[in-house]
């Protein structure tokens, strides 16, 4: 979301220092950097990174702010070329172009300087603004790339910077000159320390890190949000802050925008559109019309109007930006009566919410909590109605915003923990003497994969609804003839809480069955469809994460054939489980089966209370995710009885 | 859990950047229609200058709230174009509103494929759209180019009720128009003398939705669509030719050639006499030449005006050591040429675009540059922007396409870019299987040529990102099942030379065979290529794309363990068909069951009357690939 909710209530005096990014240069004569050779293996790997952060103080004004970035890259091969030979630098914020420029050493040592005429400038990006961007001139295999320049920006109190990328880096530093102006730094997932140093005799602190790793994608992870970072905070001249005061400033200037007083004409004539004239409704319902009403008639709007926050505007128009939209929330929900809060926090796959440390750039998305349902509305989501937090939201800390401008910090978790679940019934029968498998379905979804399917269901293109008919009845089996299928309780507009998303379809294959002399080879474990495999070859780096925490409950039964026995059951039970530290399974994979009479009757049960899961303890946690591709894999042996 | 939310979510994503069609004669059950999508293109001339002006008349109707997403509106233009005159609006029939579009922005996006393109667009959303909501948009596109007409789209991905285009031109300028996959939608067309113009009308009502499909051709296969050409003028008395045929296509390329900055060529050259300089023959030569513009120039792409279409300067290309594939197609142009190599700068179109240059003598027609080499007599068609094609294969995206090659300043020829054998992209599969308790061991080797070569290792360097070898081979050559276990991975010649790439690597692979009581079943087909192509006949619409024609060869061996006799062994099973087919034969010899698997792919598309026999090659060859092997305890 782009907002301007933390308003600037300051202003400043000052005295001038020395300026570093005027005397801060790379090596004049560039020479290649000596590489271990299994640095060389790599595609690309980065030597250096400095990235300096100078504030000055400035008479009558506010501080002045210089950015500089300088960066030198190995790259060993066509895709380390690929992914460092172009550069782009975002000139949002950015008051003026101080200097720009680049190089390249190649493997002989010869330097091609970058042609300032091949800098172009390109505006208005999608929704990240102006950039200037140039490709890197003369590069090979196994060349260094240098590129260095300084911008000038307006000022801001706040700033962060990531310092891990997706190569190893040999030497980070963050420089943060600040002199004599009053600032807070902080950095995130290293234990390495600030150095106070002084810089062209003005104070400043640096971090510098040796041999940063790749940060690297992983399943059930959040690598994105797990990279070492700065944020950091300067105030001008003579001020201080705690942080208290820059959320409360926040809590403030949000409530007062979104906790109205009274509810404008225009809201109230929607109302009988939002609730048909009737009266007696519960809290969860009321918020649920709203949230219908809101989803099936406005659109959400991404670009840089300023009338998309006007809440006439957004009435009228039907159009929002994703902040703007809350306060068409905010009048629908007060005029009913319904109790909220609202909830700034970010998405857990790109940021981590600091409630110790204000940073900007984290408050990201915007939800609404119902506190005597104990619920969440996500105001710009299509796909989601009232129900539990979003899950790329859950188990990162929010800001809790009351009607009274209180505020509070909370971790978001589910409070259901029943919420997300698939039942299935899976009936199964041999036909035409063992040339095909009938397999007769009864799923019911809940929770976020109720949401998921409603959405997908009603919102795909033909292609993908062919996709989820297939997923929905059971990837991964070539040859299946769908002879019945049917889906129940698509709506994405619900006003009960939690129904579920019911499926009854009906299909046969040959596939599962091969043919081994007198008996058959039955495939039963496919029916529960692909299971994704986690690997690990490497030590795992990220800790883990899932996406919601749910439930599988199943009850396979195969009808076997008169005149057969079954053989090979062994395979069918498996127990896998991950304890907490009272021996409570927090997660497990747990399968058995039961013979009565023709009837062979598999019962499967997973599942996972809670998306975070200890990194000291990830193979305990993969055994339980690959217990289930085990269980995939199951297959019986029908055998004619002598 | 696993892999579903991830692919749920896929789909969720793919709808909204792809511009995906639908189908249905039946409107009642869409949520989103056209009520009318018109174009008038009017043509004005004088003194020999045109202005062209296309007036775009389109009216949506919402038919349910459930997607509201179609309200984002873009309209894109670059330097040949311009956007003007936007009149949008939403109309609400129940309650008798209208309101009006008053925020229209100016956007561009990143485009991973063009690093910087000229390509802007007009960005708005319609307001208030909702069930019954009916939206209306009109603006001028102003075109400063009379090549650039450009095509319509009688079909969109939605259902349209009435569809119409018209061309209205001067009596002195005739124009061209050629149309595709119109056969069965009732394509109405009316010519028509006014006073000071002709007119020419083509009109098509309720006309379905078109939506792309799994492994189809491109749209341009099967969406309905014209494209539409000044052909010339007469003034003066004289005819002046625009497009009138291949012939002026050709003229206005070469007059952009003719723009080429051929300074400081000497570097070029001084480059190409110091790859060649120990080399003796042509084909050596052009080898050597091909293989270090492969390897020394990047792929970066600019798209800017008419810079768009003319090939930077050889010697800047080099010295900067990127450029796209016009600026390669030049660079290889001046090398070979340089060292005694006839070679011409060639334009062709990819296989997404299926116009030949004789029917459609516009820029439409392509949208590639290469190079063509003579070499001894034989043609080779050079594309370096494929950094692994081996010398001598064209790259796989332009087989079977027309490449016009620029001879001289007024002549061309063209040549059609033929598909490759099967036996130029041949996967030859060694394995030996041993039997540990009930675990498949396996040692196996792959060797990979032609496009199988190439397109193993894109897939490693670009689409691997950072899964680990064991990960990634599990997911795409999913030997055994998605448990395997690969170690001792190994690769050779993973460059884009001629010989073959080699793989090495063992197996563990586990849950995979069943033993119960004394027998054990093994299945010998860890790979099972082409298992899940099957065509679902029943919806299915368009043809099937196929990349490249292929061979592979199996050579499985099985060792059965001390102590086991073999009791059963599948018998011999086979397809054969004129495009694709197997054989699988199992032979036993002493200890060792040895299975011959041979599969062959020799067409480039599947069209929809061959979708029977298709699914019959397929069902042929998964009841293959289900035989087990069974050994038993010696008692």
């Amino acid at each position: 979301m782009t907002k301007n909710i933390w308003i600037v209530l300051l202003i400043a005096t000052t005295t001038c220092f020395s300026q570093h990014y005027k005397t801060y240069n790379w090596t004049e004569k560039p020479q290649l950097h000596k590489l271990s050779s299994e640095d060389t293996k790599a595609s690309s790997i980065g030597i250096l990174k400095k990235h300096i952060v100078e504030y000055q103080s400035s008479l009558l004004s506010d501080p002045k702010l210089y950015e500089t970035e300088h960066t030198i890259t190995r790259v060993n091969d066509d895709k380390g070329i690929g992914q460092n030979n172009t550069v782009y630098i975002p000139m949002n914020g950015v008051k003026a172009v101080v200097d720009i420029k680049a190089r390249t050493i190649n493997s002989k040592g010869q330097v091609t300087l970058l042609n300032q005429d091949n800098i172009k400038e390109i505006k208005n990006v999608e929704e990240y603004g102006d950039f200037k961007i140039f490709a890197i001139e003369g590069v090979e295999k196994n060349s260094e790339i240098e590129v260095l320049y300084t911008v000038e920006k307006e000022f801001d109190i706040f700033g962060s910077e990531t310092l891990q990328k997706d190569h190893n880096i040999k030497n980070v530093q963050f420089l943060f000159i600040t002199g004599l102006l009053n600032s807070s730094i902080k950095a995130y997932r290293t234990d390495v320390p600030f150095k106070n140093v002084t810089v062209d005799s003005v104070a400043a602190k640096l971090l510098e890190l040796k041999d940063v790793p790749a940060m690297v994608e992983e399943e059930y992870a959040t690598p994105n949000a797990n990279k070492i970072e700065v944020a950091y905070q300067c105030y001008p001249n003579g001020q201080n802050y705690d942080q208290d005061m820059f959320w409360g400033n926040v809590a403030y200037n949000v409530g007062s925008k979104f906790f109205p007083k009274d509810i404008t004409e225009h809201a109230n004539d929607d109302l009988s559109l939002i609730t048909n004239g009737k009266t007696e409704m519960s809290n969860f319902e009321k918020a649920s019309r709203v949230v219908n009403f809101i989803k099936t008639n406005f659109t959400i709007v991404k670009n840089n109007n300023d009338e998309l926050t006007n809440l006439d505007y957004i009435l009228k128009n039907r159009s929002a930006s994703d902040y703007g939209i809350m306060k068409a929330y905010g009048h629908y929900l007060k005029a009913l009566d319904v109790p909220y809060e609202i909830v700034i926090t970010a998405n857990r796959f790109q940021f981590k919410f600091d409630p110790d440390f204000f940073i900007p750039n984290m408050l990201r998305d915007f939800v609404i909590y119902l506190p005597s349902e104990k619920k969440y509305i996500a105001p710009d989501r299509v796909d989601s109605r009232v129900g539990e937090a979003p899950y790329d939201l859950l188990g990162n800390y929010g800001l809790f915003i009351k009607d009274n401008y209180d505020y509070y910090f909370k971790k978001i978790v589910e409070e259901d923990p029943n919420y997300s679940r698939i039942k299935r019934n899976i009936d199964i029968t041999f036909l035409d003497d063992f040339d095909k498998v009938s397999v007769e379905e009864h799923q019911e979804y809940t929770g976020h994969w109720a949401e998921t399917n409603r959405a997908v269901l009603t919102l795909s293109s033909e292609q993908g609804l062919k996709e989820f008919k297939d997923y929905l009845t059971g990837s991964g089996i070539e040859d299946k003839e769908i002879v019945e299928y049917a889906v129940e309780n698509t709506d994405m507009n619900q006003l009960a809480y939690n129904k579920p998303f019911i499926v009854k379809s009906k299909m046969t294959t040959e596939s599962l069955l091969e043919n081994a002399g007198d008996s058959y080879i039955f495939e039963v474990g496919k029916v529960i469809g692909i299971q994704s495999e986690l690997y690990q070859e490497t030590k795992r780096i990220n800790p883990i994460e899932m996406q919601y925490p749910n439930q599988y409950d199943y009850t396979i039964t195969v009808e076997i054939p008169e005149g057969y026995g079954v053989e090979g059951l062994n395979t069918l039970a498996i127990d896998k489980s991950y304890k907490s530290e009272t021996r409570e399974k927090i997660c497990k994979f747990e399968s058995s089966y039961q013979l009565n009479g023709n009837k062979l009757v598999i019962t499967v049960q997973e599942y996972y209370r809670s998306n975070e899961y200890d990194l000291e303890r990830y193979e305990e946690f993969r055994n339980v995710i690959n217990a289930a591709s085990d269980f995939n894999k199951a297959s019986i042996l029908l055998k004619a009885k002598e | 859990m696993k892999i579903k939310l991830e692919l749920m979510m896929k789909a969720l994503i793919v709808l909204f950047c792809l511009p995906v069609f639908v189908f249905s004669q039946d409107f009642a059950n869409e949520d989103f229609i056209y009520l009318k999508r018109h174009e008038n293109i009017k043509i004005e001339l004088t003194d020999h200058k045109f202005d062209i002006a296309k007036q775009v008349s389109e009216q949506a109707e919402y038919l349910t709230s459930k997607k509201l997403y179609f309200a984002n509106e873009v309209m894109p233009f670059d330097s040949f174009t311009s956007i003007e005159n936007i009149d949008a609006y939403t109309y609400l029939p129940m309650s008798n509103k209208k309101v009006n579009v008053d925020y229209i922005e100016t956007k561009r996006e990143f485009d991973n494929g063009v690093f910087y393109s000229d390509q802007e667009a007009k960005y708005f959303t319609f307001p208030a759209v909702t069930e019954g909501a009916i939206t209306n948009l009109n603006y001028t596109e102003v075109i400063k180019d009379p090549r650039f007409l450009g095509m319509f789209r009688f079909g969109s991905y939605v259902p349209t009720k009435s569809v119409q285009l018209s061309i209205e031109f001067p009596k002195n300028v005739t124009i061209g128009y050629i149309d595709f996959n119109t056969e069965n939608i009732g394509l109405d067309f009316k010519k028509e003398e006014l006073e000071n113009s002709n007119k020419y009308t083509w009109t098509v009502d309720n006309l379905k939705g078109f939506q792309g499909e799994e492994d189809s051709e491109s749209s341009l296969y099967y969406v309905p669509h014209i494209i539409v050409y000044i052909k010339s003028y007469e003034e003066d008395g004289k005819t002046h030719n625009v497009l009138n045929g291949t012939k002026d296509l050709y003229q206005w390329y070469a007059s952009l050639v003719d723009q080429i900055d051929t300074k400081d060529l000497d570097q070029v050259y001084a480059i190409a006499d110091n790859i060649t300089k120990s080399l003796k023959s042509k084909r050596e030569k052009a080898e050597a030449i091909f293989n270090w513009v492969q390897e020394n120039i990047n792929y970066v792409a600019f798209e800017d005006g008419l810079g768009g279409f003319i090939p930077r300067s050889a010697a800047s290309v080099c010295s900067k050591r990127y450029g796209d594939c016009k600026d390669m197609a030049n660079v290889l142009y001046e090398m070979l040429n340089h060292v005694g190599i006839t070679s011409y700068r060639t334009w062709i179109g990819t296989r997404d675009r299926h116009y030949s240059y004789l029917e459609v003598p516009t820029p439409m027609v392509d949208n590639h540059m290469i190079n063509t080499a003579i070499i001894e007599n034989d043609t080779v068609f050079l594309d370096a922007t494929d950094s692994f094609v081996p010398y001598g294969m064209p790259s796989a995206f332009t087989q079977t396409k027309e490449a016009l090659l620029g001879i001289d300043g007024s002549t061309y020829k063209i040549i059609k870019v033929p598909a490759q054998k099967p036996e130029q992209s041949v996967s030859t599969i060694t394995s030996q299987m041993t039997l540990d308790n009930e675990t498949l061991k396996v040692t196996e080797q792959r060797n990979l040529t032609g496009y199988d070569k190439v397109d193993f290792i894109t897939d490693y360097l670009y689409k691997k990102e950072d899964k680990t070898d064991e990960e990634f081979l599990n997911t795409t050559l999913a030997l055994g099942n998605n448990k395997t276990n690969y170690t001792n991975f190994s690769k050779e010649n993973f460059d884009n030379q001629n010989t073959p790439l080699i793989l090495n690597y063992d197996l563990n692979i586990e849950n995979y065979t069943k033993t119960i009581g004394d027998k054990s079943y093994i299945n010998m087909n860890i790979d099972r290529t082409l298992s899940k192509s099957n065509i679902d006949i029943k919806d299915r619409k368009y043809s099937k794309k196929i990349d490249h024609k292929f061979k592979k060869e199996f050579t499985t061996t099985f060792t059965i363990p001390e102590g086991f006799k073999i009791t059963y062994v599948p018998e011999a099973l086979s397809f054969d068909h004129s495009n694709y087919g197997y054989s699988i034969t199992y032979i036993t010899q002493g200890d060792q069951i040895v299975q011959h698997k041979s599969i062959y792919i020799n067409t480039l598309s599947i069209q929809n009357d061959e979708f029977e026999s298709w699914n019959e090659f397929i069902k042929s060859i998964n009841k293959a690939y289900r035989k087990s092997i069974i050994i038993e305890h010696l008692p």
